[in-house]
């Protein structure tokens, strides 16, 4: 015979087996990605938490009680999951994308990322929970107390201990094996492969345990058809009222929003989904659960009533049937498996609910308090998990505590669907999420607390009555009286079905408020771009550079402009636009060719991909939040701004690269030059050294020669021997030019006297070579401070180059002289063949001469020497573009008053 | 064969049809006090087109092409 005591062991037991399941199960999907516990079946098991001990016990009792309405609570899911492609797959995907961790937080998301309304939600979850977990601990409780009394000795230890604080001891039970369960670590992703597990082998003992009971009772009872028939003929229908009626319509539709927003349900289907894949699965395989789950139920309530004696509790059928026949090991097992469902939800609803609690309102209150800034994120760690701990406690306290207060009221089910009438508020505004690009951020806020508000006084204040003298006499009279507020009969809507009343005056205001107030008012930018990519996460853009028309606005996409492009160019941009199709700016429709153009626009700023994905992201709405682009944008700036100024760098360095490459260009032809010069100098001072020393070797013989031919000798070495001083003269004078040791005072000096000196000098030379001197315009005397005789070397120079390079038939050479502007300019030019462009810049340069200058005599000094002198008095030389055909030189000389 | 756009048709169609099925007034139509095999008819319709429901869904979900991941998952660890 089984005894309390024994099944409580067996129920720790089993509880413990359960950790273990899951410590194990946890390390295993950390350390393997492709585990088992990441497979479909695992998931869709997982999912069928929804099956709570108000299925296992409570089904029963329903279907007893009304027949078949307790199918409804499992058909609206099966039209969720049937319909999964369009309501599941985007709440998975979007999750998935925005990394959401419950359902406060995807409403707090897609509302613009209100903590407003995600503490509303919070709030209003964990409220109307209470009764749900209220309902486990009385389903457990009742299923202790039906083994413990049904037997002399069943009691055990049990003995004296009422039903309060056994539920008492079973929710501190169950709040301790949560505990462990759930906040052993905090997971970015809110996933907890562990406790998964753990949940899918208790979907496991759930379903076979009643479905073992199922199979039993129809065995006993002499097959379905015989169950029926006594059930008929016991006066028993299985549908005592009209089941097709307000009730089964409302409890569908509190099933179907049950499904999607209870928060152990969007735990397991959102959250803790690894794989989007997994849903396809889980959309038949789910509802094939659930129809198992509630293929025996009815067999087994007919049959209950039909057998069990009269005033024994529906809702233990599952338990006493068994027990009454005396198959306790079968009893055992139907325990377990109730107590399977019950602990699995609380477990889960528990850690949902806390994760709510401890991220929506703990850790914003921490962090505004200024707690938890540690240095480290420890310290952040290990205030959430208390957080945690402390949320699941308070969870299961409010759950007993409404046991508390109501334990007088009848059934299990009626309790569950106050829990889901509560959690119905919520989805309007998830679907308006996932739907209506319009629902605003004050809508939801406003939607969810006029929905609260009348669900608290049509369906969770009644559930007092049986406690409250006061709220009965409410529920009676209304409050101060006001008929037309009681809460069964608003607005003295009497007669109608408690529950139907309380969701439809809740959800239709809920719904009413939503749209009402989304839109009277505003959303705000971020608002707007979580809605488009709520609404459309499953737009893409059909191929690079071409969108498809999506939902973002003008104003989101001059937000990212703005950003990228500068306020200037981006509102010319969009005016331009603006204008081109008549309307305002802020009014202006993106059409696919703007957004193109917008993006070649950003393309030519950050580059063409970063560009698309941006506008991608903004146009088909995939995962970005405000933040992101903002920070995007901030990223694309900084790096545009490192590589612009790289680029800066960079032409800088290939400039001086240039410079140096010309200069050393330069000094290699230089340095060419130079050796060419050397050898020219040593040639050139071979030539008189080879004379002089022959000729001397000659006079060393005097035998040999008359005086005659000795005079003559004697000449020419002293020739040789001037010529030599000269070319070494030249060299120290272009030395001591170079040091800046001048050999002369400028003083003033008649320049005009100069010129006209050196062309006497050259006169000989001219008329030599046969030269025609064109005279031009000359000054009237002019004078500058500088050296007559420098100044007249330095004409010599320049009208003996002409003579020399000019290898014209005719040569002609032309000087002109003037004052301008204060400056005494005498230009010396031939029609020889000039200066090649190549040297220009290096005849001034010492030991340089022209490509020709080797085929004449002089050491090549006489440029570089002039311009030396010229400096030297403050003047400059210069090759000129002239009117002959030839070099044209021009000294620049300051002319003093 | 069905393509891409027909499948999610199919779907909507089969989910519409299927909220039609367990809501009045269909259910109406076998809510009658008859017995078939033994059992109460309106009880082997309801469970007879939710078995049909989710038969179809398994057959059309399998014809639905699978899909690429979201970008956000790639690169999980």
């Amino acid at each position: 015979m089984l005894s309390a005591d024994f099944v409580i062991a067996t129920a720790i037991g089993y509880v413990g087996l359960l950790f273990v399941l899951a410590y194990f199960g946890d390390r295993r999907a950390r350390t393997n990605q492709r585990s088992w516990l990441h497979s479909p079946a695992v998931y869709t098991l997982s999912i069928s938490v929804y099956c709570t001990s108000w299925t296992f016990y409570g089904a029963v009792g329903n279907a007893a009680r009304s027949g078949l309405e307790f199918l409804t609570i499992y058909m609206g899911p099966t039209l969720v999951f049937v319909g999964w492609w369009f309501l599941l797959r985007r709440l998975v995907r979007i999750s998935h994308n925005q990394r959401i961790t419950s359902l406060a937080d995807l409403l707090s998301s897609r509302f613009g990322k209100s903590n407003r309304l995600a503490v509303l939600v919070t709030i209003l979850a964990v409220i109307g929970i209470a009764p749900y977990i209220a309902l486990q601990l009385k389903a457990v409780t009742s299923s202790i107390q039906a083994i413990a009394g049904s037997s002399e000795f069943g009691q055990g230890s049990l003995r004296g201990i009422d039903d309060v604080t056994l539920a008492l001891g079973v929710a501190a039970g169950m709040a301790l094996f949560t505990i462990l369960f759930g906040t052993r670590h905090v997971d970015a992703k809110e996933q907890h492969h562990g406790v998964v597990a753990a949940i899918a082998f208790e979907a496991v003992v759930k379903l076979t345990a009643l479905l073992a009971v199922g199979i039993f009772v129809v065995f006993i009872g002499g097959g379905l058809d015989g169950i029926f028939a006594k059930a008929a003929a016991a006066g028993i229908t299985i549908d005592p009222e009209n089941s097709f009626d307000d009730r089964w319509v409302t409890t569908m539709f509190l099933s179907v929003a049950a499904i999607v927003c209870l928060p152990r349900q969007f735990q397991v289907t959102v959250v803790e989904n690894s794989d989007e894949s997994h849903l396809r699965v889980a959309a038949w395989a789910f509802p094939a659960y659930m129809l198992l789950m509630s293929i025996f139920i009815l067999p087994i309530a007919m049959y209950g009533l039909t057998t069990m004696p009269a005033g024994a509790n529906p809702d233990m059928f599952a338990l006493t049937l068994p027990l009454a026949a005396g198959q306790d090991s079968l009893a055992l097992f139907a325990f377990i498996g109730g107590f399977s469902s019950a602990t699995s939800m609380i477990i889960l609803e528990s850690i949902a609910l806390s994760i709510m609690v401890s991220n929506h309102i703990v850790m914003p209150l921490a962090l505004r308090l200024g707690a938890g800034q540690g240095s480290d994120g420890r310290g952040v760690k290990s205030l959430l998990l208390r957080a945690r701990r402390f949320s699941i406690l308070l969870i299961l306290s409010l759950g007993f505590f409404y046991f508390f207060f109501t334990r007088d009221s009848d059934a299990l089910a009626p309790i569950g669907l106050i829990s889901f009438t509560a959690i119905a508020q919520f989805f309007p505004a998830v679907l308006a999420a996932l739907f209506w690009r319009e629902a605003s951020q004050k809508g939801a806020i406003a939607a969810i607390s006029v929905g609260s508000v009348v669900w608290f006084w049509c369906s969770f204040l009644p559930s007092f009555e049986s406690f409250s003298p006061a709220v009965s006499a409410t529920m009676r009279d209304g409050p101060w009286g006001i008929s037309w507020l009681r809460p069964e009969a608003m607005f003295g809507m009497d007669g109608l079905d408690p529950l139907s009343h309380a969701a439809f005056w809740s959800l239709s205001l809920n719904v009413l408020t939503l749209v009402t107030v989304s839109l009277l008012t505003n959303q705000s930018a971020l608002e707007r771009i979580q809605a488009s990519v709520f609404v459309d996460v499953f737009r893409r853009p059909t191929a690079a550079g071409n969108f498809v028309r999506g939902s973002a606005t003008a104003n989101d996409l001059y937000f990212v402009a703005e950003r990228v492009l500068g306020e200037t160019r981006a509102v010319t941009l969009f005016e331009t636009a603006a204008q081109g199709s008549g309307v305002e700016p802020d009014r202006l429709d993106p059409s696919p060719d703007f957004i193109g153009k917008l993006e070649r626009e950003l393309a030519g700023s950050i580059g063409a991909a970063s560009a698309h994905v941006m506008l991608s992201k903004v146009v088909s709405g995939r995962d970005v939040s405000l933040e992101e682009v903002m920070q995007m944008a901030d990223e694309t700036q900084q790096v545009i701004e490192y590589s612009q100024e790289l680029e800066r760098t960079s032409s800088e360095l290939r400039t001086t690269a240039l410079k140096l490459e010309e200069a050393n260009a330069q000094l290699r032809q230089l340095d060419s030059q130079k050796d060419e010069f050397l050898s020219q100098v040593s040639h050139e001072v071979r030539t008189p050294m080879t004379s002089i020393r022959s000729f001397s070797e000659i006079l060393l013989q005097p035998e040999a020669l008359d005086e005659g031919q000795r005079q003559r000798f004697v000449a020419t070495i002293h020739q040789e021997s001037l010529r030599l001083t000269r070319l070494l003269d030249e060299i120290l004078d272009l030395s001591a030019l170079e040091r800046g040791e001048r050999s002369w005072t400028n003083a003033p000096t008649d320049a005009e006297a100069a010129l006209d000196r050196a062309l006497l000098v050259c006169d000989a030379l001219l008329s030599q070579r046969g030269m025609t001197v064109e005279r031009g315009r000359r000054a009237k005397p002019v004078m500058v401070n500088g050296d007559s005789d420098r100044l007249c070397q330095v004409f010599i120079n320049l009208i003996s180059n002409a003579v020399k390079y000019n290898d014209a038939s005719n040569p002609i050479m032309q000087i002109s002289s003037v004052v301008r502007s204060g400056r005494y300019l005498v230009d010396i030019a031939d029609n020889g063949p000039g200066v090649a462009k190549a040297e220009r810049k290096l005849i001034f340069e010492k030991f340089a001469r022209g490509e020709r200058g080797s085929e004449q005599s002089g050491a090549g000094l006489g440029l570089a020497i002039s311009r030396q002198i010229i400096a030297g008095m403050n003047g400059s030389l210069e090759l000129v573009p002239g009117q002959l055909a030839g070099a044209c030189f021009r000294v620049k000389l300051a002319v003093i008053r | 064969m069905l393509d891409r756009g027909k499948l999610q048709s199919a779907m909507l169609a089969l989910t519409v049809a299927s909220s039609a099925l367990f809501f009045p007034p269909l259910v109406y139509v076998f809510d009658r006090p008859v017995n078939r095999f033994g059992v109460p008819q309106i009880i082997l319709y309801l469970f007879g087109a939710w078995l049909l429901m989710i038969v179809l869904t398994a057959l059309l979900t399998r014809k639905l092409p699978p899909e690429p991941m979201s970008e956000a998952d790639e690169g999980e660890g």
